[in-house]
């Protein structure tokens, strides 16, 4: 508990995360607004076929928040300090205040997932809001179930970033190939013309959660599973490694 | 208490240390020396569970690293530079160290005032210089009171103030019944401020004694130093 104390107290004090909580509250609602601003005449004309996506478009494609945050949390720990200054890492206080290493990984990925479940219904509400102002009275109702979906799709994305980092160390590969994935071309859906097996990646069994996609296969209760299976097989593996690596190494 | 025995650690085919053993006793400040490249770091890290040994062991009263319940209350440790993010403050970084150890945010007051960091400890670490970054490092490794201090190179980087104010308060560390573990290439610093002396050269310890014993017939600890680590040096004392 005392770790996960701490785990918070490093994401609340660290400026570059308020870029993602800051991120995490605007982006869904914004590109909310913007969908719902495109589609607002064919709404109004009761023609939209895209009705179901109303809102939930932004949280889709609005995580880029919790994927800083789940980045930041890990690859702040390895940022070194410059030559001038001994070229220290946090991460070696990070060793010798808690001196289980499993402890210090669950505890870390306990304060983001609770970072991120508070985030994504901050971003609920604002996309909420957003989507109303431009709507008004023909907002479509927002499922409590789909809601519950958005807010895991949002905890298991930034988990995803928190292991990958884990394994990379270093924020910049995890945050480019993220964040492009997430908002200008989805890898998985290029893939998906590939081979089937594609739609089983988790950021595209994790949106059946609370979208209908065109090709859906899974319920949204069968693709929380399979994303949660990603974030749980990734854990593991992070763990593992960070548990038998040197930090000089 | 802190026991390095018969410390062996490989990087893919490079041997780093080769069986290295010695104590740091409590009531004593021990100085950890050797040119660089030489050890040292490696056995300070393995020592505190960064790093793994290859075999041997590595103990902190009688523990290895991972096994303390509350490390910072056992031994407290400052390695390269601050350990801190230089986007936090000072005072930030303290006080989740202090979360950590289940610390009040009075500590962190305490120790920002032991090291002469108060007044800084607004400002972001990526501010300090050198030596207030080792003061920060130094304040983290005070938080929990430790009776054991494992400290690499404490007073580089410091003004001659810093350098008298680490020397005094290790001394005082110690002379109340601690342990303290330093490693350092200032020889002139050093020997104003150790009771026992650790040589090591290329992962192997060539010296190991009471400051006076490393000493014996050299007219300096430099001297000696210098007789035991250059090529032509033997092996052992």
């Amino acid at each position: 508990m005392r770790a996960f104390n701490a785990e918070l107290s490093k994401l609340f004090s660290l400026p570059g995360i308020w870029l993602a909580y800051l991120i995490g509250a605007i982006a869904p609602a914004a590109i909310s607004a913007l969908e719902s601003m495109a589609q607002k005449e064919e709404i109004l004309a009761g023609v939209s076929t895209r009705l179901s996506e109303v809102g939930y478009i932004g949280l889709a494609l609005g995580v880029q928040g919790v994927i800083i945050l789940g980045v930041l949390a890990v690859s702040s720990e390895y940022l070194t300090e410059s030559s001038e200054s001994g070229g220290g890492q946090q991460i070696t206080t990070s060793l010798t205040v808690v001196s289980s290493r499993f402890h210090l990984l669950l505890a870390k990925a306990c304060a983001v997932t609770v970072t991120s479940i508070l985030l994504s219904v901050v971003a609920i509400m604002t996309t909420i809001s957003a989507t109303h102002f431009v709507l008004g009275e023909y907002t479509p109702a927002f499922e409590v179930s789909k809601l519950i979906g958005a807010v895991c799709y949002w905890t298991f994305t930034a988990l995803l970033a928190f292991g990958i980092t884990v394994l990379t160390r270093n924020g910049i590969i995890p945050l480019a190939v993220l964040i492009i994935n997430t908002s200008v071309v989805s890898f998985s859906f290029l893939l998906s013309k590939v081979t089937k097996l594609a739609l089983y990646l988790p950021d595209r069994v994790g949106i059946e959660m609370f979208m209908f996609t065109s090709d859906r296969f899974l319920t949204p209760f069968t693709g929380g599973l399979v994303m949660f299976a990603w974030v749980f097989v990734l854990f593991i593996v992070a763990a593992i490694v960070f548990h038998r690596r040197d930090v000089a190494a | 208490m802190l026991e390095i025995n018969n410390l062996v650690k490989h990087r893919g085919t490079h041997e780093i240390l080769s069986g290295i053993s010695f104590k740091a006793r409590p009531g004593r400040v021990t100085g950890f020396l050797g040119p660089n490249g030489a050890g040292k770091s490696s056995t300070l890290r393995i020592l505190l569970g960064l790093d793994r040994a290859t075999s041997g062991s590595a103990l902190i009263n009688g523990k290895p690293f991972a096994e303390l319940h509350n490390p910072l209350a056992t031994v407290g440790a400052s390695l390269d530079g601050s350990g801190a993010h230089r986007k936090r403050t000072g005072r930030a970084h303290l006080r989740w160290i202090a979360r950590a150890a289940g610390l009040p945010n009075s500590r962190v007051e305490e120790v920002l005032e032991i090291v002469g960091l108060t007044d800084a400890a607004g400002q972001k670490v990526g501010k300090y210089s050198l030596g207030m970054g080792k003061r920060l490092g130094m304040a983290a490794a005070l938080l929990g009171d430790p009776q054991i201090l494992v400290l690499d190179e404490p007073v580089n980087g410091l003004d001659p103030e810093g350098i008298r104010f680490i020397r005094t308060f290790l001394r005082e560390r110690a002379e109340s019944g601690n342990t303290v573990l330093l490693s350092s290439h200032l020889m002139g610093e050093l020997a104003e401020t150790v009771d026992d002396v650790v040589i090591i050269k290329h992962g192997k310890i060539v010296a190991d004694g009471t400051l006076e014993q490393v000493i014996g017939n050299h007219s300096s600890l430099e001297e000696a130093f210098f007789a035991l680590t250059s090529e032509k040096a033997g092996d052992t004392v």
